[in-house]
């Protein structure tokens, strides 16, 4: 996405949501981000079942019968003309994500603190980028990536993607 | 004015033509519903002891309930997100009205005043009230609604539950 202010651009790594795993037999949800550059990585975000099915309705396009919770933001938006500029994810604690969306609306711009599956489920209704900072990057939870590692390698491959529920 | 004129107009009035009928609501309580594994949020006209109960699904359950209890999550959940990106340019709920129920779907329109000017957003009533009870606004419903609803024999269940019934949703 060229042209976007970004006030720590080399701090910035833009990703894209791959896909959403679900993981067997929990109320979870694993949201896999990727490299928008191609380049080999991903990010995996682990997410409550209904925080993944809102991401998934979004990734597949889904038109709902009647608008759903993120649908509703991206409309209180446009009926203020808020624009939805970038949700970046800025921090991990205790294998716990953070993410800001930045806004802005005639000329103003606003954070605000957003759990990563909000900001990721307005991000691609929006649409607008995904960034992670080089420092999450750095500091990402391995103990996930690694369990998640194992059973993809064990049993999750050719796994169908999360099913509607 | 004649009975039949006055019948005129209140259908009038029904078709949304710039005057509707109706009812301020409270919110009541939130229940489980064992046979579908939903919940139900109960609405009620106190002045009229009437009675709008709403089928939800469990995490919309959860984000009214967080509301009701007053519960401040470690992280904001998604109505939370929803209120800092208003307040964020100051604009305000105003009220949400319960507007139609048809094939068993309910609509809701969400009231929002933002720089001197009134904007009327659709939405899902389990959005519109998840809204309101965290920014304090009134939460009406069209008379036809409650009509409506009147009419099933839900009513006569709700009306005769004890508070005690009325359990809080785990959270």
């Amino acid at each position: 996405m060229a042209n976007i202010d970004l006030p720590k651009e080399q701090d910035l790594v833009e990703y894209r949501v791959d896909r959403i795993l679900e993981e067997a037999n929990t109320d979870t949800r694993i949201v896999v981000l990727g490299r928008q550059d191609g380049a080999l990585d991903t990010f995996p975000i682990w997410v409550g079942a209904a925080e993944g099915n809102a991401i998934k309705l979004a990734l597949d396009t889904m038109i709902t019968p009647r608008p759903m919770s993120h649908d509703l933001i991206k409309s209180f938006a446009e009926h203020l003309n808020i624009t939805i500029q970038r949700v970046v994810i800025t921090d991990v604690k205790s294998s716990t994500y953070y993410a800001t969306v930045y806004v802005a609306n005639k000329g103003v711009e606003r954070t605000i603190d957003a759990r990563p599956s909000d900001a990721i489920s307005l991000a691609l209704r929006a649409p607008c980028p995904i960034y992670i900072t080089q420092d999450v990057l750095k500091r990402r939870s391995t103990t996930n990536l690694d369990a998640w590692l194992a059973k993809l390698d064990s049993k999750h491959i050719g796994t169908p993607e999360v099913q509607e529920t | 004015m004649r009975q039949d004129d006055q019948r005129l107009l209140a259908a009038e009035s029904r078709k949304g033509s710039g005057f509707v009928v109706i009812a301020q609501m409270q919110v009541k309580g939130l229940m489980f519903d064992p046979s579908n594994n939903t919940y139900i949020v109960v609405l009620r006209d106190d002045e009229h002891s009437d009675m709008l109960p709403i089928w939800v699904g469990k995490s919309e359950a959860g984000a009214i309930s967080m509301a009701l209890e007053n519960i401040t999550p470690p992280r904001p959940m998604t109505h939370d997100f929803m209120k800092s990106l208003l307040d964020a340019y100051d604009a305000k709920v105003i009220s949400v009205v319960i507007t139609d129920l048809l094939e068993h779907t309910y609509y809701a329109k969400i009231h929002l005043m933002y720089d001197d000017s009134e904007y009327t957003v659709d939405a899902r009533p389990s959005d519109a009230l998840a809204i309101a009870i965290r920014s304090n606004a009134p939460i009406f419903a069209n008379e036809s609604v409650i009509t409506k609803q009147s009419s099933d024999e839900l009513q006569q269940w709700l009306e005769n539950l004890k508070p005690e019934d009325f359990g809080k949703l785990d959270s």
